[in-house]
């Protein structure tokens, strides 16, 4: 493992000019430098929310690669309407999506996230397998600290789809509403009522595991 | 929270800011996995088109037509063999590239060999006799489930 990060301030705010819309054009046009540069400074990020969406790391991977394919197929029609950070947000997201419906009739939430037993989980999960990890706390703060990012997380992969999703970008990733509203095609009103029914049932959710 | 609260204000919501911030490992290796898959072993680019040669003529085919398909076979025939995972697929040269990782206790040279047959009886399927052939390569060990 390498490339350790938190979450970043999203790319392309909306403020100016976004920089990775030259770099998307030229790739675009075929640059193949100008691709690998989009690909190096995403990726993580993109992992980290496929990560965070499906609970597995080999599905993650399989995200972010399909991810990346699709938005390498769908460059030359990008408006830039968008910021490409929040498009690129919009491409993972419909990945992981695609895939955790795939894989939904034969693989229970609680398995892939490690809590089911039993579970084939090939790539090992968000908690059993130091996916996360907070290398500058002391011993027992650590502990503390990933009993509490654990439940957070475990609770985040019980809520539905609709409440998982918005939850992750604005709560995790920290997008701002008009970022979140863009990557789900939403209006921000309603974007809005939904993150509080998210949030509403994540903290039902932890209250049932203290 | 109590009814009604805001959950914003509740004391746990700071579980959700810690989380907000663990850090998360990118996988080692997992951007030159994403470059091989879009932009083959060769670099020329995932556009560019694959000849396969037929009886009478040569099929065109979109190279990420065939990334695409051989990695989508490639991890449904892992799914099924068990023990193996695939990391990536590319063109190289004329044929398939599977970058696959095998956990450990598992038959590598089988599994490897399971695949191989798996995804080209699946390009098969696609392109018949032309289908381009299919190499697996080990590229990392893991812990079993």
């Amino acid at each position: 493992m390498n490339d350790t990060r938190g979450p970043g301030s999203p790319a392309g705010t909306g403020e100016g000019r976004d920089p990775d819309s030259t770099l998307l054009a030229r790739a675009a046009r075929g640059e193949a430098a100008a691709f690998d540069r989009l690909v190096r400074k995403h990726t993580p990020r993109m992992y980290r929310v496929a990560l965070r969406l499906t609970g597995s790391a080999a599905e993650a991977e399989d995200v972010v690669q399909e991810a990346w394919l699709s938005a390498w197929r769908a460059m030359p029609g990008f408006r830039g309407e968008a910021a490409v950070s929040t498009w690129l947000y919009r491409v993972v997201t419909n990945t992981a999506l695609a895939s955790l419906r795939r894989r939904a009739p034969t693989v229970s939430l609680d398995a892939a996230m490690g809590h089911g037993g039993g579970g084939d989980d090939p790539g090992g999960t968000l908690f059993g397998k130091g996916a996360l990890s907070d290398p500058h706390a002391n011993p027992e703060g650590k502990v503390v600290r990933a009993e509490q990012v654990g439940a957070v997380l475990h609770a985040i992969g019980q809520l539905e789809l609709s409440q998982r999703v918005p939850l992750v970008l604005k709560e995790l990733e920290a997008l701002s509403y008009e970022e979140v509203a863009q990557v789900l095609a939403v209006s921000v009103p309603a974007l809005r009522a939904r993150l509080h029914r998210a949030r509403v049932a994540l903290l039902a959710r932890l209250g049932t595991r203290l | 929270m109590t009814a009604g609260g805001e959950p914003l204000e509740d004391p746990r919501w700071e579980w959700v800011r810690a989380a907000a911030l663990a850090p998360v490992a990118t996988p080692r290796g997992l951007v030159d996995r994403v470059l091989f898959s879009v932009r083959g072993r060769s670099g020329r680019g995932i556009a560019d088109p694959v000849l396969l040669r037929q009886d009478g003529g040569t099929l065109h085919v979109g190279e990420r037509a065939v990334v695409a398909l051989a990695l989508r076979a490639a991890r449904a025939a892992a799914a099924r063999i068990g023990g193996i995972g695939v990391s990536a697929a590319a063109m190289a040269g004329d044929g398939v590239d599977l970058l696959v990782t095998v956990h450990y206790g598992t038959r590598a040279a089988e599994a490897a060999r399971r695949l191989r047959v798996d995804v080209t009886a699946a390009l098969t399927a696609q392109f018949g006799t032309a289908a381009p052939p299919v190499s697996v390569h080990i590229t990392d060990l893991r812990p079993g489930s």
